[in-house]
Parts: structure tokens; C-alpha cells; sequence
């Protein structure tokens, strides 16, 4: 037997269901939709105002010239355009990257020794993992006042070791007045402060990794070198990359070691871009050069946030 | 949490209210309270009373800053009016000002540097009634302070004290080898150093960096001076590498060759901050350096064994003769302010004469004259050391010299255009021609972005 949809309607008590574009949008966010517009309003708010906002007047302030007090004027695209003929400038981003690749490098290999040192049976390890935390724990202005002093060339305990305690050197080196010395110290300096951070990551990785595998692979007659390249590595794959690129977003960045240790100098040598950066923003006052200067890499930057971003999504997969 | 919240969480744990019920009282609970919040925050700031904010510069003299905050809270008991100070020192004074100002929210009153009223102009009020006042009363200002405060013909700054740098001479070292004080660097200083030094006993001859540093930026616009050249002209045009070509090189020359020919400098030199040389003389591994007075505070309130055997003499020069960059600390009051007559007031009464030697006591020869009367103070004799200070104070000329200071001069300074120039021919071994062509470019751009 069959009935009309208005005795359907009649027995049933439902009503057609209404039609249209914003009825569709309602009906795909659930009966919750308007409060939760509510409950992420303060977050986009948020995000609008303390993210969105400043970055978009920066690039803004970046087309001008500002100086303090002072409203800015338009001037397009024409501080880009005198950084990119500016020596000074081209030399800080060689320099940057110089700092930043020489310092992810090492950073690296020794994170990993790090990590198979405290995997391995040693004992007091949990005592030897906090140790060799210090460095990250530490705040990088009292490091780097430190290794200042530590510097020093005639009042520096490094030279005072190398030369009348160990007799390795016949005077001291000028850690902090030579070009190259001046490069590597800070290098250094970023190195031994950033490396702890490598270091946990990877032994986080290297836990989850089971030990079956090992074993597996220690059967098929795989030793120490092969296990470490056909388990270690592609266990810790995703991990490894995303630790490389954070670390390098961060030392890029790095104010902190070169301004305390050198301020860019002597002269010029270890002249870095946020160093460059801080220098025409307070320095100089030209604010929108400032600006100009630190956005300048931007794309860069946002290449390695979009792979950053692409294997951590991955990661979570 | 709000008890309001805390019952409803109770009630929605207990089942007695839906997830959403919850989620709107809570939005209610929530907006009701931020509003009212405003409200009560509104009433609390209209009952204030009236405020001044103040920003103090904090110098390495420890027993002046005790002073200076003593003296800005008893103005303020006196008047009955709350002062909130702040501190400001070498490292963090432009950035706080640049921030501050950028953000519309300056202090009623600060205490600058000489650079202070050309960089902060645009937000300065003018202060030439109360500087003029004060000037008057103190048989006028010394040439270098009326030449950096006034712009355009308006004072932006009330002339304070100024901090000038001296030449330490080892005393009892110098007596020993039987000479006398340098007047020049080429060939004085250079022989001074040459018989005094022992480099086998880490006892170097000269300690004057020429790393990017105050003080390194400084000795070297002094010996482009001294030997009748400079960074600017008359006009204020850039004369580095032309007008000047000829007595910059040799200046330059010098500067370096105290490093690399006559080896008079600690190997470790072009690492110094501005800190370095005070620590090294005080450790005795130096005969001579240039520093300001706060090296010989610092000796003299540790009771260091080295303050007696320290001689402050005049800053050697050259052909020219000898040059000190001026230095003017000063009150600058700040156009949003809604007290500036009561910041007229402070001033009128820190520069008080009684108020002034009270700090300029405590300075240890940090606190050098800005007034002319000022110089005639007996305390400048009380010392055989201060002397050196006076007359330094009163020989030296602002930045830009031989032409106005402009803010191009100033960021010169601040880009460290003149020790990159040093540190280049030292470091990374180009030629001193080479060199001052280099800087004299940075010094064209620098000057074209400032004139538009």
C-alpha cells in the first residue's frame, strides 16, 4: 500500500527538512555553531591582534621611511631595494649564514652523540642527562657574559689554561679580536648552548624505537654502524628534520651571543642580521629600514616554517 | 575561578545542567565580570592622584644615583606629588626611548645623553625659558652644551653634567723610567708606551680599543680631529675620504699602527668591549688607556691599590692639536606630558647649586661643568686628578665637528662606522685607503638617507 508524502508528513510528524546555502553551513557545524563562533572569537581576537596585526604594519613600516617620533612616509619598495646594493648588509647575511649552518652542523652530531651516549648502559644517567641540560637551561645572557670573560684575552681562562696550566700554546689566542677566531668563538658559544636541545630530542626518538628492531637486525648480522643507519636514523627521521629546522629558524635568529661576545665585530666579521637589524632599529633610528632588514630573509624563513610545518603535520599522522 | 563558575562546574558535573547550558551561563559569568572590572578600574584611575614619571640615567657611580633618587623623592615630598622613577643606563637607554616614544607612552621627564635632543626632538617640548633661566644664573652655558642643546634656535634639553674622558697614566711606573706625561700620540704616546711596556710580564704600554664600542668609537673620531680631519666639514658634508683624505689617512694610519707596527696594544685589543680596558687597567696589565672618570670612581671607592699610583692628565693630540668629543647629559621634557610645569619645576630644583654638588660630589670628577660658573667651583681643585677632567670638559667639541651635529653625525657614531674602518685594516687586513673609502661610502649613504 502506498501513501502520499502528506500522509507520510501526517503519520510521522516530520516536517521537510529547509534548504539553503546558510541552513547547509548550519546544519555541517552542528547545533553548537553560534557559540562556538563565541569560543573562538578570543583566540582569533587574539591571534588577529598580537599576530596578524603587528606583522602586517610591519611590512607596512618596512615600505616607509620612520624615524622616532615621527609619522612614517611611503616610500615602496625602496629600502629592499638599497639593502639588496648595501655591502654591509650582504656581508651580515653571509655572515648569518655562516653562523647559522656552522653551528646547526655541529649541533647536530653532537646531539646524537648525546642521545647514544645516554641510551647506552652508563651509569648515573639521569645525573649525566641533567648536566648536559645546563647549557640549554641556562639564560643565554649569563652564558654569553660568561664566555666573555672566559675570552678574554689576557684575563680569559681560556688562554690562562691553554698557556701556563697545559703549556699547549706558547701565548694566548685572540679569541674575540681575529676574524676568523671571532666567527668561531661565537659559533661555539651557540653550539655548546644549543646542542642539549638536539641531544633530549633525539633520545625522546631513539625510545620510542623498539627494541625488537635491534634485535631483528643484530640476527640478520647487521652490526653497530648498520644499525645506527637502517634503525636509528629512519626511526628518528621525522624528529631529526624537524629539530634541524627549528634549530636553524632560532640561530638565524640569534641576537643574544654575537651582540654580548663581539657586537658584530671586530669590524664587521661577525656582523649577523638581527645584530644588523638592532643596529639601524636603535643605533641609526631608521625604524622602516630596520623593519626592511629584518623581513628581508623572510621568505627564507618561510620556506623552511612551510617544510617545518609539512613534516610535523606528518609527524602526527 | 570565579565562585559563580565553580558552582556551575559543579552543577554540570552533577548532571544538573546540559553542556551547553553550562557553556552559556558561563559566557554571562564571564562578560559580566570583564565589564564590570572595567567599570572599578575606570573609578580607580579617576581617584589617582597626580603622578610624574621620571627616567633617571643609572651611571657605573653607584653613590650619584643614591643621590640623584634621594634628591627626586624629597622634591617630591616636598611638593606632594608621587614620582614613579626609572632607570636608564649605556645599554638600554635609546631602545627604552624608542619604545616608549614609538608607542605614544613617554616618560613626563628623562635625563639624556648629548644625542638626546637632536634624536627625540620631534617629541621634546622646549624647554628654552627653563634652560635659558638656568644658563643665566650660572654665568651661561659652556659652548658645547649650547651647541647641542639648541635646535633651530630652541632649546630641547636642559644641560646637566659632562662625563668626559681622561688619560690614566700609570704614576708610579712613569716615575720609575723617569718621563713625563705625553701631549701627543705620535710620537709621545708611542715612546711612553714603547719604554714603559713589558709584554713578557702581560704589561702593555696603551689599551684603547678600536673595536665597535663607546669607547673605541670615540678615539677614533678624536684622532681623525687631532690630526685636522674628520668625518664632516664645515658645511656638514661628508669629508672623509675628500676634504679630509689627506689628514684622515694619517689618522688612520696611526690608529692602527699603535696594533700592528709599534705593538704598544694588548694582542687582545680588537676584542674589547667598553668594559675591557677599566678591568685590564685594574689588574695592572696596562700603563696607559683612555677612559672616562668612572675608572678612577671605581679605584678610588674600592680603595683599589692602584687609585694612588694613578695620574689623570689631558688627552694626548696631534697636529692639529687636541680633541675630546663633548658630552652633555640634560633634562628633556616630554610633550605628552600633562606636567610639564611640574617637570620644570624638578629641574629647576635638581640644578639647584646646593642640590648639583651634593651629586657632583659623590661623582668623583663624573660630573663635570655645563655652566661656566660651574668650572669655577673649588671642588675642581680638590684633586690634582680633576684638573685633566676640567680642562678636557671645556676643550671638547659636540659631534659633527667642524660642522653642526646633525643626525647623520650622530648615527655615524652609532653605526660604528669609524671603528669598522680601524677594525678592517686591522682584522681583515685591506688597505687603509681602501678602508676610509669604504667608510667615506657608508658615511655618503648615511648622509643622503638623512637628508630626505
Amino acid at each position: 500500500m502506498s501513501i502520499s508524502a502528506a500522509e507520510f508528513r501526517a503519520k510521522t510528524g516530520l516536517e521537510p527538512k529547509r534548504q539553503g546555502p546558510l541552513v547547509t553551513v548550519a546544519r555541517l557545524l552542528g547545533p553548537d555553531a553560534k557559540l562556538g563562533y563565541l569560543f573562538v572569537l578570543p583566540t582569533v581576537v587574539l591571534v588577529l591582534a598580537l599576530v596578524a596585526y603587528p606583522f602586517c604594519y610591519a611590512i607596512y613600516l618596512s615600505m616607509t621611511r620612520k624615524y622616532v617620533g615621527v609619522p612614517p612616509v611611503f616610500v615602496g619598495l625602496d629600502n629592499y631595494i638599497k639593502l639588496t646594493h648595501d655591502g654591509f648588509f650582504q656581508r651580515a647575511v653571509i655572515n648569518s649564514f655562516v653562523f647559522t649552518f656552522g653551528s646547526v652542523g655541529v649541533k647536530l652530531v653532537l646531539g646524537m652523540v648525546m642521545a647514544l651516549v645516554l641510551t647506552s648502559a652508563i651509569r648515573f644517567r639521569s645525573f649525566w642527562t641533567g648536566v648536559l641540560l645546563i647549557p640549554w637551561v641556562a639564560p643565554t645572557v649569563v652564558s654569553a657574559l660568561n664566555f666573555l670573560w672566559i675570552f678574554d684575552y689576557s684575563l680569559g681562562v681560556l688562554n690562562y689554561l691553554l698557556v701556563k696550566v697545559f703549556h699547549l700554546l706558547p701565548q694566548g689566542v685572540g679569541w674575540l679580536s681575529e676574524p676568523k677566531t671571532a666567527m668561531l668563538s661565537v659559533i661555539g658559544v651557540n653550539i655548546w648552548r644549543g646542542f642539549p636541545f638536539f641531544g633530549i630530542s633525539f633520545l625522546a626518538g631513539l625510545k620510542a624505537i623498539p627494541v625488537e628492531m635491534y634485535e631483528a637486525a643484530a640476527v640478520d648480522g647487521a652490526g653497530p654502524v648498520r644499525r645506527f643507519i637502517h634503525v636509528t636514523l629512519p626511526g628518528i627521521r621525522n624528529i631529526l628534520i624537524i629539530v634541524m629546522l627549528l634549530s636553524t629558524i632560532w640561530t638565524f635568529n640569534d641576537f643574544q651571543i654575537v651582540y654580548i661576545l663581539t657586537k658584530g665585530g671586530p669590524g664587521g666579521a661577525t656582523q649577523v642580521l638581527p645584530v644588523f637589524t638592532y643596529e639601524i632599529a636603535f643605533g641609526a633610528q631608521r625604524l622602516g629600514e630596520a623593519i626592511a632588514v629584518a623581513l628581508y630573509m623572510l621568505p627564507a624563513m618561510a620556506a623552511v616554517i612551510i617544510v617545518l610545518a609539512r613534516y610535523m603535520r606528518k609527524g602526527r599522522k | 575561578m570565579d565562585r559563580r563558575l565553580n558552582n556551575l562546574a559543579a552543577q554540570l558535573d552533577a548532571g544538573l545542567v546540559s553542556r551547553r547550558e553550562f557553556l552559556r551561563r558561563a559566557a554571562v559569568i564571564t562578560g559580566g565580570t570583564a565589564a564590570g572590572l572595567t567599570v572599578l578600574n575606570s573609578m580607580a584611575t579617576a581617584q589617582s592622584s597626580t603622578k610624574l614619571r621620571v627616567w633617571l640615567f643609572k651611571s657605573f657611580v653607584t653613590a650619584g644615583n643614591d643621590v640623584l633618587e634621594k634628591q627626586v623623592q624629597n622634591w617630591a615630598k616636598d611638593r606632594k606629588v608621587t614620582v614613579e622613577t626609572d632607570w636608564a643606563t649605556f645599554g638600554d637607554r635609546e631602545q627604552k626611548f624608542v619604545a616608549a616614544i614609538e608607542a605614544g607612552n613617554p616618560p613626563d621627564i628623562a635625563e639624556m645623553n648629548i644625542l638626546g635632543p637632536m634624536r627625540y626632538k620631534a617629541a621634546l617640548k622646549d624647554v628654552t625659558r627653563t634652560a635659558s633661566d638656568i644658563a643665566a644664573a650660572r654665568g651661561g652655558m659652556l659652548p658645547f652644551a649650547d651647541r647641542a642643546m639648541k635646535l633651530d634656535g630652541k632649546y630641547y634639553g636642559v644641560p646637566r653634567y659632562s662625563m668626559t674622558t681622561v688619560f690614566y697614566i700609570r704614576k708610579d711606573i712613569m716615575e720609575a723610567k723617569g718621563l713625563k706625561p705625553p701631549t701627543v700620540y705620535d710620537p709621545g704616546v708611542v715612546e711612553f708606551a714603547k719604554k714603559t711596556q713589558d709584554p713578557a710580564k702581560d704589561l702593555y704600554g696603551f689599551g684603547q680599543t678600536l673595536n665597535r664600542s663607546d669607547d673605541g668609537d670615540g678615539f677614533m673620531g678624536n684622532i681623525l680631529w687631532d690630526y685636522g680631519g674628520g668625518v664632516w666639514d664645515k658645511e656638514g658634508k661628508p669629508a672623509l675620504a675628500t676634504t679630509f683624505h689627506d689628514q684622515n689617512l694619517k689618522a688612520l694610519q696611526f690608529a692602527v699602527d699603535t696594533i700592528t707596527k709599534h705593538k704598544i696594544q694588548p694582542p687582545g685589543v680588537m676584542g674589547w668591549t667598553d668594559v675591557s680596558n677599566n678591568e685590564a687597567f685594574m689588574a695592572g696589565k696596562l700603563v696607559t688607556t683612555n677612559n672616562g672618570a668612572s675608572l678612577y670612581y671605581a679605584m678610588v671607592a674600592k680603595k683599589h691599590e692602584l687609585a694612588p699610583k694613578t695620574l689623570l692628565v689631558l688627552t694626548p693630540g696631534g697636529p692639529a692639536g687636541s680633541f675630546v668629543g663633548a658630552s652633555c647629559y640634560n633634562w628633556g621634557i616630554f610633550q605628552k606630558s600633562k606636567y610639564a610645569e611640574l617637570g620644570e619645576d624638578l629641574i629647576r630644583y635638581m640644578e639647584e647649586e646646593d642640590h648639583f654638588a651634593e651629586y657632583m660630589k659623590v661623582s668623583v670628577g663624573q660630573a663635570g661643568p655645563v655652566y661656566k660658573k660651574r668650572a669655577e667651583d673649588p671642588y675642581w681643585k680638590s684633586d690634582p686628578n680633576f684638573g685633566a677632567i676640567l680642562q678636557n670638559i671645556l676643550r671638547s667639541v659636540p659631534s659633527g665637528y667642524p660642522g653642526p651635529m646633525t643626525p647623520a653625525s650622530v648615527e655615524v657614531g652609532a653605526q660604528h662606522t669609524l671603528t669598522d674602518m680601524a677594525g678592517r685594516v686591522v682584522t681583515a687586513g685591506i688597505s687603509p685607503e681602501a678602508a676610509l673609502k669604504e667608510a667615506h661610502a657608508r658615511v655618503e649613504e648615511i648622509y643622503k638617507a638623512r637628508r630626505t
